[in-house]
């Protein structure tokens, strides 16, 4: 497996055994039931593996109700050849892919090639040469030139994909935690740019609060490359930002009864709750977070894009 | 997400290769690409949390993934049956970030004071109790194909955000003339997702 301190080698097993199965019914939460199947026993030899959603899956969700891009909230891609070091080029390649699939998806046409050009150059610099190509490119640009969105999306996606499998593929496990940290964080500022004014009832609000679950997530990913010396800072400060999101009130009701597609609803009904104050709070470690991941290594200020 | 077309025509052009494809599947990398099935649905999209891992009989193994609110999702798995048996237990466990109340023992220095009241230069330790809230991850098992016939495929709504497992653990293949004299073979969970549509009038 790509990463063998999880996964223990495997030898080569090529079978085909269809997905087949069952649909199922709903069933109720169980808590108190063993922690992983086989048991506690087993538990103590566990493999845990981590993906992250892609940017596109929440910028897909928030594009109907955020408004227009702004292409000045992306990070300048003329300042792509500005981070020198290894965590700083992770990062910011984070930033720059997120800020790629932004741009895709709010049909800031223009900008996909600028940022895919800035991804693929950085790309170069983490150790993921292999995934960007000149046909790539080639496609990217006859797809702007005739306006096929959807084509530009789907060519932006692929391209994060590929590089973020490249970096699983060659171990380069607190690579890939630095960039997916820069990937949230910029997640994170693009939508909370897309708020004019704070209001708790808002959909895009309240997809805010849920990107509780995904810091948690990122974090549990983190988790085994802390240690790690340009790791560790930038876990701290995304714990510090999920102290943030510990105090918000989160509450959880039973679901009733199967969805709108009638499909099964799997778990509770969960509502995170942000008041104007810890919105203000999350919004400003947000922004300080991002500044720190940006600023240029040369410190030499840039204006934002106009 | 990619679009349904160009992840079925990215397929089909990798099903043409399939020869090709079956060296590349010996680290379990593409497994799921290769083993599992599409759904027939077509509105739902290939999910880039998809992964493909090797699994050891008797080894639980852990997909950690994030499920977002107001998507449907299909969860299919494929295995190499002749290593891992024919069914794998399969669950889905939600991940919880819950509060607790902790009392903890904390250990001050004070000075000892002489009968006037002044320093003697000495210190004790003066042990208190404080109480804290600290937050950890709780497990809920939210389904089990234990209870579903084995079930290898399960669609479902989200209405709300979560952190989800899906749990795998491999029986092991039965004596017969397929058994592999293994015990590692390769797993493939596909996710699928969608906007949760409405339906009716």
């Amino acid at each position: 497996m790509t990463r063998p301190h999880f996964v223990i080698l495997a030898s080569l097993a090529v079978g085909l055994t269809a997905c087949g199965g069952g649909g199922g019914e709903e069933q109720p939460a169980g808590q108190g039931q063993e922690l992983v199947i086989g048991g506690d026993d087993a538990a103590a030899m566990a493999s845990s593996l981590y993906q992250m959603p892609t940017p596109n899956e929440l910028f897909a969700i928030v594009r109907d109700m955020a408004g227009e891009g702004q292409k000045r909230m992306m990070n300048p891609a003329s300042n792509v050849d500005r981070y020198a070091s290894l965590p700083a080029r992770a990062l910011n390649f984070g930033v720059y892919a997120t800020d790629l699939v932004y741009a895709s998806y709010f049909n800031l046409n223009v900008e996909v090639v600028r940022y895919y050009l800035a991804v693929k150059k950085l790309g170069e610099k983490v150790g993921v040469q292999g995934a960007f190509n000149d046909n790539d490119f080639v496609r990217l640009e006859a797809n702007l030139t005739r306006g096929n969105n959807d084509s530009l999306e789907a060519i932006s996606n692929e391209a994060y994909y590929k590089a973020y499998s490249k970096l699983q593929q060659e171990d380069m496990g607190p690579t890939l935690a630095l960039v997916l940290a820069g990937g949230w964080v910029e997640s994170m500022h693009l939508v909370m740019h897309q708020i004019i004014s704070f209001d708790p009832a808002s959909p895009l609000t309240s997809r805010v609060a849920e990107q509780k679950v995904s810091l948690e997530h990122l974090l549990d990913l983190m988790e085994q490359y802390k240690e790690d010396p340009n790791v560790r800072p930038w876990h701290e400060r995304l714990a510090a930002i999920r102290d943030i999101f510990d105090h918000l009130e989160t509450k959880r009701v039973p679901h009733d009864g199967k969805s709108s597609s009638g499909r099964m609803v799997l778990g509770d009904d969960v509502q995170v709750n942000l008041t104007a104050e810890q919105y203000d709070q999350l919004y400003k470690a947000v922004e300080q977070l991002r500044e720190e991941i940006v600023r240029p290594e040369d410190q030499a200020s840039v204006k934002p894009n106009a | 997400m990619m679009q349904p077309l160009f992840i079925r025509t990215t397929l089909l052009v990798s099903a043409l290769a399939g020869s090709i494809g079956l060296s590349a599947q010996s680290d379990c990398t593409d497994y799921h690409k290769f083993n599992c099935e599409r759904s027939p649905d077509t509105r739902f999209s290939l999910n880039g949390q998809s992964k493909s891992a090797s699994v050891q009989v008797g080894v639980p193994t852990e997909l950690n993934i994030i499920v977002y609110k107001g998507q449907d999702y299909r969860i299919s798995l494929a295995h190499d049956a002749r290593i891992l048996g024919d069914n794998l237990s399969i669950r889905l466990v939600e991940k919880v970030r819950e509060p607790k109340a902790v009392e903890e023992t904390v250990t001050e220095k004070q000075a000892v004071l002489d009968a006037e009241g002044n320093p003697t230069g000495q210190e004790k330790d003066l042990v208190r109790s404080e109480k804290k809230t600290v937050y950890e991850d709780v497990r809920k098992v939210l389904w089990d194909n234990g209870e579903h016939d084995m079930a290898s495929e399960i669609e479902f709504s989200a209405t709300s955000s979560k952190r989800l497992i899906v749990e795998v653990m491999a029986p092991g293949a039965t004596e017969g003339k397929n058994k592999k004299d293994v015990d590692i073979g390769c797993v493939g969970i596909l996710i699928e997702h969608m906007a949760t549509p409405n339906i009716g009038f």
